[in-house]
């Protein structure tokens, strides 16, 4: 059969092959080489998966639909620096599964929210945001309070995360390669095996919503907030280091 | 070979050529050949073959011819 | 006429038409009120009534499900499936295939929707369904391209008009786009929640290409197939430029899935992936106004149309807006534009642009010329298709204002500078600034919905009127048979 465009109009599954060439050049250029260019994602110390609390505050915030309102993506402009801090990095968000960057500032950024303000402001802030912020547009979250977290399926959530990437220990082995990478502290929190112990002693290790009697969905959402933006010590490094990898 | 096409300063300008020469060449099949062109344009009738639209038909034919 | 009417309704399958299109629909007028409501939550936040299922976060999702799938993607079957079997002049290949695709598509919505308000999401962009009804779908799908593909097959003359072209794109785009959008890991059979098997930089270059040519596909590519059929079928005369709807075909085709990169200009994704999706994004204006060029000028030399048909104001008003929104599209993927459009109302104001002015505009004209043909009837009212195009535009006009001025408006404040070099403002004043403007866009909103609303009433009154025909026609013959018999 000769290839001219009469033939293509007129078979069905030669137009099907073509088009499908047609569509899948583009996607194939920009997302392939995202895995094997070294210098997509920045080496940087610090970085690290959530703990079992936080991940669960993760979740909490991705069920909420925060992303629909808030970005995690700071970008390297003058006022964003001085509003929010140093611009957010490909490194900080390589555990997250999946990606919260956001679209839409209704509400401020939250990439770098963490210690920012206290435990306190931010369960009263989640609680009813106009107690703080009278202008604020941003719903009550009163039921985060009322909720006990449901913590039962925490060892499973993070044994679906290691199958997709995440560095959590499940063998002896693996657990040792966390306490080289990530100290002896946190290798703790990244095993599976002890995912509810752990959860339970970082819900104790802080005042996080002003009950430590009772364990609440706000618990785990506020632990979350702390640590966004917070792993990476910039100090460490100068300025030019990161603009190498953009 | 694939070292030269592995350098993107390389591939770049290559795929940029192969896209455009593509590109010209589905213009000129699709315009520089006066009884293909007549062709093509035939179909743009297809929409008005419908069997139970007898009267529309009708209506065209008459304009075209 | 009424013995073609009924040779028609034998050859073709038009039930599953008329399913899909009144879920169209129904879809739509839910959507479009729960975008409106979540709109007048924005404005006056009391409105989230601290009831966790209706708060903004839950709730929007649910509207762009409900808007996107639900109501553009029924248009779509609806259309596709009639446009295939009227160019191809054959019967659907698949009755019970098709009416799979009815149930398997309705149902995800259904779930998806009530998953969503009960916090059962995947945190994605437009691809919040959990992983048990992404299966769902991608079934669907399958069965749909079968559909679909298998008609073509039996198409009486050899070539294939160009509408479906668009709509084979779309399906195969679609089931590319949603496999590896999905694809994740669930925590177990019968836990909801899924991770995504891309992190961080990766996922987020996976999901604007996803998320941005669910709009390249899903809302433009499609809809391009409606409108190459239901724009030359109103105006009564065949498309402007054969050739050029072929160029436009495989140009937009081509450079679409390039462009996704331009969401996430001057974030952590390398420079070289975003320029270049910029790049195509200037690129694509080309294609985009060719087409827009293409079906506006089909009316040449019967513009007085114009003025006498309301249907056809309708299909027009959507073309003269994809021409409006793919302008605005490649000038806000200029990285300088993007720095202050981004994160702000102006994303939401240009999206709508082209969701309420393109896509649901050429929805409404193709419906309107469709559903008279699919019952065998008149249109109830052609006043009323008047009234709707006038809220719809009115609706829109104040939209895309408000939102220019709630996105350009914030967009400047966050990046004002006093004389000694701090910032002007605060987050939360641009927060105040932004009331007025979304007060407006709520009304806008407002105005578009009740339009729909004048719309369901017209196709109602056309759907009784139908039957009220058929019953008297019934009548009539049994009448007639009697006194034969007689």
């Amino acid at each position: 059969m000769k290839l001219s465009h009469e033939s293509i109009e007129i078979n069905a599954g030669l137009m099907i092959v073509l088009t499908l060439i047609a569509i899948s050049i583009g996607g194939l250029v920009e997302i392939v080489p995202l895995y094997y260019i070294k210098d997509t994602i920045e080496k940087v110390d610090g970085v690290r998966p959530y703990t079992p609390l936080e991940q669960r505050g993760r979740d909490i915030y991705i069920r909420e639909g925060c992303y629909t309102c808030h970005s995690q993506m700071i970008r390297p402009f003058r006022d964003e620096h001085m509003r929010y801090g140093h611009y957010s990095l490909a490194a900080e968000s390589k555990y997250d599964h999946p990606f919260q960057w956001g679209s839409k500032r209704t509400g401020p950024d939250l990439g770098r929210v963490g210690r920012k303000y206290s435990n306190a402001w931010h369960t009263q802030h989640l609680n009813n945001p106009r107690d703080v912020v009278p202008e604020s547009i941003m719903p009550n979250y009163p039921w985060l309070l009322r909720n006990e977290l449901d913590y039962a399926d925490v060892a499973d959530r993070m044994r679906a995360l290691k199958v997709v990437g995440v560095p959590y220990s499940e063998t002896e082995e693996e657990y040792l390669a966390n306490v080289d990478q990530f100290g002896a502290t946190m290798a703790e929190q990244f095993d599976i095996n002890r995912a509810e112990l752990s959860l339970l002693a970082q819900a104790q290790s802080e005042d996080w919503d002003g009950d430590r009697s009772r364990l609440t969905e706000m618990d785990a959402l506020v632990a979350y907030l702390q640590v966004l933006g917070t792993m990476v010590d910039f100090t460490q490094y100068d300025e030019g280091y990161f603009a190498e990898f953009r | 070979m694939m070292q030269w096409l592995s350098n993107m300063e390389n591939t770049k300008p290559l795929a940029l050529v192969i896209f455009f020469v593509v590109f010209v060449g589905i213009l000129l099949y699709v315009f520089a050949n006066k009884k293909r062109s007549k062709r093509l344009e035939s179909y743009k009738n297809i929409p008005f073959l419908e069997d139970d639209e007898a009267g529309e038909q009708k209506d065209k034919d008459s304009r075209n011819g | 006429m009424a013995h073609s009417a009924a040779a028609a309704t034998t050859q073709y399958n038009y039930d599953i038409i008329k399913k899909f299109a009144l879920m169209a629909l129904l879809w739509g007028l839910l959507g479009m009120s729960a975008g409106t409501y979540i709109a007048a939550e924005l404005a006056f936040p009391f409105l989230n009534f601290d009831i966790a299922e209706i708060t903004f976060g839950r709730l929007r999702p649910v509207h762009t499900t409900l808007v996107i799938f639900g109501f553009g993607g029924s248009a779509l079957f609806a259309t596709s499936y009639y446009v295939v079997q009227r160019t191809c002049q054959a019967r659907l290949a698949s009755d019970w295939m098709a009416n799979l695709t009815f149930w398997g598509w309705q149902l995800s919505v259904l779930i998806g929707i009530i998953g969503y308000v009960n916090g059962i999401t995947e945190g994605k962009e437009y691809a919040e369904f959990p992983w048990y009804v992404d299966l769902l779908i991608t079934v669907t799908w399958v069965l749909y391209l079968l559909v679909f593909v298998m008609t073509l097959m039996r198409r009486s003359q050899p070539h294939i008009y160009v509408a479906n072209w668009f709509y084979l794109a779309f399906i195969l785009a679609t089931a590319i786009l949603h496999v590896f959008r999905n694809l994740s890991v669930p925590v177990g059979l019968f836990n909801t929640t899924s991770y995504s098997l891309y992190s961080g930089v990766q996922d987020a270059m996976v999901q604007w290409w996803y998320g941005h040519n669910a709009v390249g596909f899903f809302l433009t590519a499609a809809f391009l197939g409606m409108m190459y059929y239901f724009v030359p079928k109103q105006a009564g005369r065949p498309i402007y430029s054969y050739r050029l709807s072929i160029i436009h075909f495989w140009a937009l085709s081509f450079m679409y899935m390039w462009v996704g990169g331009h969401h996430l200009h001057w974030t952590a994704l390398p420079d070289w992936a975003s320029s270049l999706a910029a790049a195509f994004s200037i690129m694509l204006l080309l294609p985009s106004w060719g087409g827009m060029i293409n079906g506006i000028m089909t009316l040449s030399g019967a513009w007085e149309k114009l003025r006498t048909d309301p249907i056809m104001l309708f299909l027009i008003t959507a073309l003269s807006f994809y021409g409006m929104s793919t302008f605005e599209g490649p000038m806000m993927s200029l990285k300088s534009v993007n720095a202050l459009s981004h994160y702000t109302d102006w994303t939401v104001g240009h999206v709508h642009s082209g969701a309420l002015g393109w896509v649901a505009m050429i929805s409404f004209g193709s419906f309107y010329h469709l559903i008279p043909r699919l019952w065998e009837t008149r249109l109830y009212s052609v006043k009323l298709v008047y009234v709707h195009f006038w809220l719809a535009t009115i609706g829109i006009v104040l939209y895309i204002a408000s939102m220019w001025v709630s996105g350009i408006g914030q967009g400047l404040m966050l990046r004002a500078f006093d004389d000694y070099g701090n910032l002007a403002y605060t987050f939360i004043e641009s927060v105040v600034f932004m009331h007025w403007p979304l007060v407006v866009r709520m009304i806008g909103g407002m105005f578009f919905v009740s339009g729909v609303v004048v719309m369901a009433v017209n196709v109602t009154m056309t759907i009784r009127n139908a039957k009220l025909e058929q019953a008297a026609l019934e009548a009539k013959i049994a009448a007639k048979l009697a006194k034969a018999g007689a």
